[in-house]
C-alpha cells in the first residue's frame, strides 16, 4: 500500500498559512526580529506591518526557525502521515536547510529534507509539484530525489528600485559591490538555484523590465528546452506593489501569450534585504 | 604640356595641399553650420591630413609605393571628426589604386578618385549629399568625363576638375537646407577644395609652402631637447605691445626712427601705423626703454607685457607632464591592467562624467569630446591599454564614431564593438544596460536598443548670429540643441535649460537626468532641479555634478 506522505515548506514560499490548508501543505513560519522581537510571518506579522517596520527604518533581521518548533511540527504531522517532504528555503540563503537536514536524521528517514535552492515563487512551485508527485504515489525518497534533480530547472530575476536595503543588510556585498556608482540605479538581480547575484542594472523601471524580460526568454531558449507553454511555469513577484506587479505581468503576457502566470508577493525574507518596491519574474519547468 | 607626374611631385603636391588646409583651418572652423563654440572642421581635417603629412616629410627615399602607404597610414591613424575620417578614406581609395604605379597619368587619375569616392561612401553608414562626399564625387565624374575625351594635360584637367569641385560646393547649400540657413557651403567640401588647391600651386610650379616638420623617430626626448635649446636661445625676455594714440606728426621719418631704436634693443618688431595710432610689438629686455621712447608720441593704451623664458618654462613643465612616454605612462607599463574578457574605453571630458563612467565599469577613459575629438589612432592607443578580449568603445559624440569604427577596422587582436553613442548620456544608459552573462552580440543589441530610447540635449553658447530651423540666434545666447536640433534660444541659461526639457518631454520618460557643467553653481542646478521637478512629478529627477566645458547642461530623458 502506498505511504501517506505530507507536504511541508516554510513561509519563504510565499504560500499563506490559508492557502496551505486548502492545498493540503503544512507551512512553517519564519520567524522575524524586528528591533529585539520576534515575529511570525503570516502569524503575528502581516506583509503590510512588516514594510511599515522596514520603511521606518526599523532592525530587520531574518532567524531560523527554531529546532523545536521544527521538530515539533514534524512529530505532530508523523500522528497522521508516514512520512514527510520538509522543502525549506534555499541552503544558499539560510542556514535552515542545514538544520532541519540535521534535525531529521533523528527521524529514520520518516523526514526527507529537500535541498533543491528553491525560494519564493520557485519554492511554491517545488511544493505544489511535491504534492503532485505524492498523488501519483511517489515516496519521500523518491520525491526529494526528484526534486533534486530538478534543482536548476528554476531562475529568478528581480529588479530592485533602491540599493539601499542591500546596502544597510550588507549581507548580499558581491551584489551591492559590483554596483560602485554615484548614479542611482535600479540594479538587476538573479538568483539561479542558490544565492542573490548581480546581473545587470538599470536606470528606468522600463529597461529593467526589459533586461528581466529578455533573460527570462534566454533561459527558456537556451536552458528550459524553448518557449512553451505546455513545459514552463511563468511567474510575477513583487515586495509591496501588487499594482506595478500587475502590470508587468500584462507585459510578460504579451511577450509569452498562453503562459500560465501566477502573482505572488516575495518572501519577506527577501524582501527584508532589498526592500519594498522591487519586481521579480521567474520561471520553472512543469513536471510531466 | 605636362602629362604625368612622378612619386617626388605627387608628394610635394600632397605637402603643399596640407600646408594650405592648415592655413585656412580657422576660416573653414567658422563654416560651422551651429553657432556653437567648437566648429572645428578645419581643426579635424588639418590634424588628419599632417598626420600623413609629417610621415610624408620623413621619407627618405621617395617612391610610389611607400608615399601611398606614409599618406594612407598616417591620415588613417590621425583621422578626427568626421570629415577627418571621410578625409582618410579619400586617401585610402585614391593610394590603393595608384601604389603599383611609377607615374600617373590622366586616365589613372580618373580611376584614383573614383576608388577615392567609393571608399569614403563605403565608410559613411548613411552618406549625406550636400557634404564633403559630394564635392568628392563631383570632381570624381568630371575626372572620368576628362579621360574620356582624351585630356592629356594634367593642368588642363587639375584646374577643371577644381572648377567643377568649387561649382558642387557652391551647390551644397541647395542640397543641405541647414546650410542654406546658416548662409554657408559645406565645411568639410571646402577643406577638400583647399587641399587640393594647394595641390595644385605645387603642381604648377608656384612658390608654396611645402615644408612640414618630419615625423620623428623618437618625438618625445629629442623634442625636448630642442625646446630646451629654444629656452636658451631666447635673447630678449619680454614681449612688449602696445596702441600709441598719437598727438604728434608720426610721418614716414618718425616712424624710420622708431624703428630703428627699437631694433637697438631688441627684435621681432612690428610696428603699423593707422592715421591716429600706431599698433607696437617688440621682443626686448627692457621694455621700460620702448615705453619711454613711444611715450614721446602719444599716450599708450592696450599695454602688455609677458615674460617669455617663464612662460616657455610653464610650457616646458606643462609638456612634461603632457607628454606620452613619461612617469605616469611608465607607472602603467610597470602595472599592467589585469586581464579581463570584456572591457570598456569611452570617451568624455569633464570631472564629474569622467567618475561616473568609471564607476559604470569603464576601464578608459579617452578624454575628449565636441571640441577635442579623438584622433583613430588615440583610439589605437587606448585599445592598446585595455587588456582585454572584447572591447567596447563608447564614442558619445557623432563627430568621433567614425573614428571609432575606423580603428576597429584597424585592430586584429581583439575584438571591438563600437556602440554608437552619440551623447554623453546615451554613453551612460548603453553602460548600465551590459549584461556580463550576454554575449557581446547580444549586449551590442541590447545597447543599441536601450540608447535609443534616451533623448539627450545640450546647453550651449552661441558664437555668431546665425538663423537655424527659422529660430534667430545672437552672438552670446545660449541654445538648447536636441538630437534633431535646436529646441530652445535665449539669453538666460536655466530659462533654456528648462524650455529645452519642456520640448524634449513627450510623456513616456521616466527618468530626468541633469549634468551640469563645468561653468554653472550648484545652486543654480538644484533651482533648475526643482524647476524641473514641479513641472514633471511623476519622473524621477537626478541632479549630477559633471564638470564638463562648453556645455553647461546635459540633460537626458528616458
Amino acid at each position: 500500500m502506498d505511504k501517506k506522505v505530507a507536504i511541508i515548506t516554510d513561509s519563504n514560499s510565499g504560500i499563506t498559512q490559508a492557502e496551505g490548508k486548502e492545498l493540503g501543505i503544512r507551512v512553517l513560519p519564519m520567524p522575524f526580529m524586528i528591533n529585539e522581537e520576534t515575529f511570525f510571518e503570516d502569524i503575528t506579522l502581516s506583509q503590510e506591518e512588516f514594510y511599515d517596520k522596514l520603511e521606518s527604518g526599523a532592525d530587520v533581521v531574518t532567524s531560523q526557525p527554531s529546532p523545536e518548533s521544527v521538530m515539533e511540527l514534524w512529530r505532530e504531522v508523523l500522528t497522521q502521515y508516514d512520512e514527510i517532504v520538509h522543502i525549506p528555503m534555499s541552503s544558499g540563503l539560510s542556514g535552515s536547510c542545514q538544520s532541519a537536514m540535521m534535525l531529521a536524521e533523528e527521524f529514520d528517514g520518516r523526514v526527507q529534507v529537500v535541498n533543491n535552492q528553491r525560494i519564493s515563487v520557485t519554492q511554491r512551485q517545488s511544493a505544489l509539484d511535491a504534492l503532485t508527485l505524492a498523488g501519483r504515489g511517489m515516496c519521500a525518497a523518491e520525491i526529494k530525489d526528484f526534486l533534486e534533480k530538478d534543482r536548476f530547472n528554476s531562475s529568478i530575476y528581480i529588479m530592485l528600485d533602491t540599493l539601499y536595503y542591500l546596502k544597510k543588510g550588507g549581507r548580499i556585498t558581491p551584489a551591492a559591490a559590483a554596483i560602485g556608482t554615484i548614479l542611482r540605479l535600479k540594479p538587476v538581480l538573479q538568483i539561479q538555484g542558490d544565492k542573490l547575484d548581480a546581473f545587470a542594472k538599470a536606470r528606468t523601471s522600463s529597461q529593467g523590465k526589459t533586461i528581466m524580460t529578455g533573460a527570462i526568454r534566454n533561459d527558456m531558449e537556451n536552458r528550459f528546452g524553448g518557449v512553451s507553454a505546455d513545459n514552463i511555469w511563468l511567474e510575477v513577484a513583487y515586495t509591496k506593489d501588487l499594482d506595478a506587479a500587475q502590470q508587468f505581468a500584462q507585459e510578460l503576457l504579451k511577450e509569452f501569450p498562453g503562459f500560465d502566470l501566477v502573482i505572488n508577493p516575495l518572501s519577506l525574507s527577501v524582501a527584508c534585504h532589498i526592500g519594498p518596491g522591487s519586481l521579480a519574474v521567474a520561471c520553472c519547468k512543469k513536471i510531466h | 604640356m605636362t602629362n604625368t607626374i612622378d612619386a617626388k611631385i605627387l608628394a610635394k603636391m600632397f605637402l603643399a595641399g596640407a600646408r594650405n588646409l592648415e592655413s585656412q583651418k580657422e576660416w573653414i572652423n567658422d563654416l560651422n553650420v551651429f553657432p556653437v563654440p567648437d566648429g572645428d572642421t578645419g581643426t579635424n581635417m588639418t590634424l588628419t591630413i599632417m598626420s600623413a603629412a609629417r610621415d610624408v616629410a620623413a621619407m627618405q627615399k621617395i617612391d610610389m609605393f611607400s608615399l601611398c602607404k606614409a599618406i594612407s597610414s598616417g591620415s588613417l591613424r590621425g583621422a578626427r571628426g568626421n570629415s577627418g575620417v571621410i578625409l582618410s578614406q579619400l586617401f585610402r581609395g585614391f593610394t590603393k589604386s595608384v601604389r603599383e604605379k611609377e607615374t600617373l597619368t590622366i586616365p589613372m587619375f580618373a580611376d584614383a578618385f573614383e576608388k577615392a569616392v567609393e571608399t569614403a561612401y563605403k565608410a559613411v553608414m548613411k552618406p549625406k549629399e550636400g557634404t564633403i562626399l559630394t564635392v568628392a564625387r563631383g570632381m570624381s565624374e568630371k575626372a572620368r568625363e576628362m579621360a574620356d575625351e582624351g585630356c592629356g594635360d594634367l593642368a588642363v584637367f587639375f584646374d577643371e576638375i577644381i572648377r567643377c569641385g568649387d561649382e558642387v560646393l557652391e551647390k551644397t547649400p541647395e542640397m543641405l537646407p541647414v546650410l542654406k540657413q546658416a548662409g554657408v557651403v559645406d565645411s568639410g567640401g571646402q577643406g577638400l577644395m583647399q587641399v587640393l588647391k594647394g595641390a595644385y600651386d605645387a603642381f604648377l610650379g608656384k612658390e608654396v609652402d611645402c615644408s612640414v616638420e618630419a615625423a620623428a623617430p623618437a618625438p618625445s626626448g629629442e623634442d625636448k631637447a630642442a625646446r630646451v635649446k629654444a629656452e636658451a636661445d631666447i635673447k630678449y625676455g619680454y614681449c612688449t605691445e602696445f596702441i600709441i594714440l598719437l598727438n604728434r606728426n608720426f610721418n614716414i621719418r618718425t616712424e624710420m626712427d622708431f624703428k630703428a631704436y627699437l631694433e637697438s634693443i631688441g627684435d621681432s618688431i612690428v610696428v603699423v601705423t593707422d592715421d591716429e595710432v600706431v599698433k607696437v610689438h617688440v621682443h626686448t629686455n627692457d621694455p621700460g626703454l620702448a615705453i619711454q621712447k613711444a611715450l614721446k608720441y602719444g599716450a599708450l593704451s592696450n599695454m602688455k607685457i609677458d615674460n617669455m623664458r617663464l612662460e616657455h618654462q610653464e610650457r616646458l613643465f606643462k609638456d612634461e607632464k603632457a607628454a606620452p612616454g613619461t612617469e605616469q605612462e611608465s607607472v602603467q607599463k610597470e602595472e599592467p591592467m589585469p586581464h579581463k574578457e570584456v572591457g570598456f574605453i569611452a570617451v568624455s571630458v569633464g570631472a564629474g562624467i569622467n567618475e561616473i563612467f568609471s564607476g559604470l565599469g569603464v576601464d578608459h577613459i579617452i578624454e575628449g569630446g565636441q571640441t577635442m575629438n579623438p584622433s583613430t589612432e588615440d583610439m589605437l592607443n587606448a585599445i592598446e591599454k585595455v587588456n582585454a578580449d572584447t572591447v567596447f568603445i563608447l564614442p558619445n559624440n557623432k563627430n568621433i564614431i567614425l573614428a571609432a569604427n575606423q580603428a576597429r577596422m584597424m585592430v586584429e587582436n581583439k575584438k571591438i564593438m563600437v556602440i554608437p553613442t552619440r551623447t554623453v548620456p546615451q554613453g551612460i544608459t548603453a553602460i548600465i544596460n551590459y549584461v556580463p552573462d550576454l554575449s557581446a552580440e547580444e549586449n551590442q543589441e541590447l545597447m543599441e536598443r536601450e540608447m535609443g530610447n534616451v533623448k539627450t540635449g545640450q546647453v550651449t553658447y552661441a558664437v555668431r548670429d546665425t538663423v537655424i530651423e527659422d529660430k534667430e540666434i545672437r552672438q552670446g545666447d545660449y541654445m538648447g540643441l536636441g538630437d534633431h536640433g535646436i529646441l530652445s534660444v535665449g539669453g538666460d541659461i536655466s530659462g533654456v535649460a528648462f524650455r529645452m526639457v519642456q520640448e524634449m518631454m513627450d510623456g513616456d520618460q521616466e527618468l530626468i537626468s541633469i549634468y551640469y557643467g563645468a561653468d554653472v553653481t550648484e545652486e543654480d542646478a538644484q533651482a533648475l532641479r526643482e524647476q524641473v521637478e514641479k513641472a514633471y512629478p511623476s519622473c524621477d529627477i537626478e541632479l549630477q555634478y559633471g564638470g564638463q566645458p562648453i556645455y553647461s547642461y546635459i540633460i537626458s530623458a528616458e
